[in-house]
């Protein structure tokens, strides 16, 4: 049976989507206790409310609160673990398109209201 | 053959690392206050910090991954989120020491008052950042940063006494002023041993594809580039010495290191000193803002590459752009370079071993590194920075405030 440790193995890693793009990492994992059986990984989740989630309550309402002035839809980008391709010493690759994710809001923010007006950039 | 361009990033990362507004500051006060007594204490950074730069660029030549990113994925957020946050706030006035240094240069050049400089400064360099792909920066600064020779030269034409010059390298203690003399040894090995060295010049190396063929190369431009820097450093505290410890000149005001090449080059002194420190702090300043972008991009897991064009990584282009627009504030606003500079060393030395820990560690990761991981030399140097490291952070924030600002 093939094992993978999901807190060394998966846990802070980087994430790619399906060409490789890097589209962050893996900042929580959560499972699913129901059914009976034993626990299965339902998704992985990216975000900065996620990561301060980890470091304390407060500053997880911090960041929420902070959201307000953010462009990116969702606080929390939940992928699930069907997407998830491969897990290489590398990243996780997940078979999505970053582009069209949450966690491309900013890039795609910035590209279009900062980089895109730069003189020479067009 | 080839592989020996790579270079570059060696002296590249020297310029910044090593011969920046720092090490000014601490060569200039070293020479004018202790002559060459001091010499040990560039010796003994050089020796540490050549092994630690080897060390970073065969992690990313054998894993494939800068600093930032193995320390996050290895250690977790949860570790990792005190030590970034601290170390970029310690890098962020590094980056404003350095903006402060090319303002100096330029008022030196110019007469004009040096906040004025700021933020023309803070454009063009950001400018340079976003016109250049890597290799550009690594060869220009490089190539320009070979100017600071003429503290060498300078030194030679000084023709100082060589047996005391020798005597330096062994360490003694002062005859008088013996908390100014560990102060300045602690800045001295405090600006050598700047975290953002590791995690620009290992970002570097995966910027530059370097693969586990790069292991054997990587020796040499480590010991090279980070030597060219040590060679700078130590010329500077010899010519400080020859210069300025005769007319009693203690360096409390970068105004005072301005003097240090004109008996050597009595024409052209001035000028040369004011252009060898412009040139070493740009390199410095774009070394540094790279570093914050690369540890920023590598913690989050975004796109990252000074090779991209910024609308493929338009979050890592606008992290630089802030942060150097940012650090134009303090000389802006009229905050003295020195303070500045003596303040960012110590919180450069305060953070070393949040960093170094980790860093040890992945190092011995053979997992990660296979037969590339760490053997007991470098085990041993590695173990005696993180002593060093202990100590530099007990005692930098208090020697600085005591016996430092000049």
């Amino acid at each position: 049976m093939k094992k993978l440790d999901l807190a060394r193995d998966v846990l802070d890693k980087l994430v790619v989507d399906k060409g490789g793009t890097k589209m962050g990492r893996v900042d929580g994992l959560v499972l699913d206790l129901q059914g009976g059986g034993p626990p299965r990984v339902e998704v992985i989740e990216m975000g900065f409310v996620v990561l301060a989630r980890r470091v304390h309550p407060r500053v997880e309402r911090w960041v929420e609160r902070l959201r307000r002035w953010s462009v990116r839809k969702t606080a929390r980008q939940r992928v699930p673990w069907a997407k998830v391709k491969e897990v290489t010493p590398y990243h996780v690759q997940v078979d999505l398109e970053a582009l069209k994710t949450p966690a491309f809001d900013w890039e795609r923010w910035l590209r279009d209201h900062f980089v895109a007006k730069v003189p020479g950039e067009d | 053959m080839k592989k020996w361009l790579q270079l570059g990033l060696g002296i590249l990362t020297a310029v910044g690392g090593f011969f920046d507004m720092g090490a000014m500051a601490t060569s200039a006060q070293a020479g004018a206050n202790f002559r060459f007594q001091l010499l040990w204490a560039v010796a003994v950074a050089t020796l540490m910090v050549v092994f630690l730069v080897e060390m970073s660029g065969r992690f990313a030549a054998v894993s494939n991954k800068a600093l930032p990113d193995a320390i996050r994925e290895h250690f977790g957020f949860t570790f990792w989120v005190v030590p970034f946050l601290v170390l970029s706030l310690s890098t962020f006035l590094v980056l404003a020491t350095e903006i402060g240094g090319i303002c100096f240069a330029l008022h030196l050049v110019t007469g004009l008052p040096t906040p004025l400089m700021a933020l023309p400064v803070a454009v063009l360099t950001w400018l340079f950042l976003w016109r250049s792909t890597f290799s550009t920066i690594e060869n220009s600064t490089s190539l320009l940063g070979l100017i600071t020779l003429a503290f060498v030269v300078a030194a030679f034409r000084h023709h100082p006494p060589a047996h005391e010059v020798l005597q330096g390298f062994v360490p003694s203690l002062p005859g008088e002023d013996p908390l100014k003399y560990w102060a300045i040894a602690v800045s001295i090995v405090g600006a050598v041993l700047s975290p953002y060295l590791f995690y620009f010049y290992s970002s570097g190396a995966v910027e530059d594809h370097w693969d586990e063929s790069y292991v054997g190369v990587n020796r040499g431009i480590a010991a090279i580039g980070m030597g060219f820097g040590s060679v700078i450093s130590l010329a500077g505290i010899v010519v400080a010495a020859m210069a300025l410890a005769p007319r009693g000149i203690q360096v409390d005001d970068y105004h005072q290191a301005a003097l240090m090449l004109t008996d050597a080059f009595p024409f052209w002194g001035f000028l040369l000193f004011a252009v060898s420190m412009g040139i070493a702090c740009l390199g410095a300043a774009l070394e540094v803002a790279l570093a914050m972008a690369y540890s920023l991009a590598q913690t989050f897991g975004w796109n990252w590459g000074e090779n991209l064009d910024p609308r493929e990584d338009a979050r890592f282009s606008t992290v630089y752009t802030v942060v150097l627009l940012l650090a134009a504030l303090p000389i802006l606003f009229g905050v003295d370079p020195l303070k500045l500079t003596i303040l960012a060393m110590a919180s450069e030395a305060a953070v070393l071993p949040f960093v170094a820990l980790p860093f040890v560690l992945l190092m011995n990761d053979r997992k990660l590194l296979k037969e590339h991981a760490n053997g007991w030399i470098s085990n041993t140097v590695a173990g005696i920075v993180l002593l060093v490291a202990l100590v530099l952070t007990a005692v930098s924030i208090p020697l600085a405030l005591l016996g430092g600002g000049g």
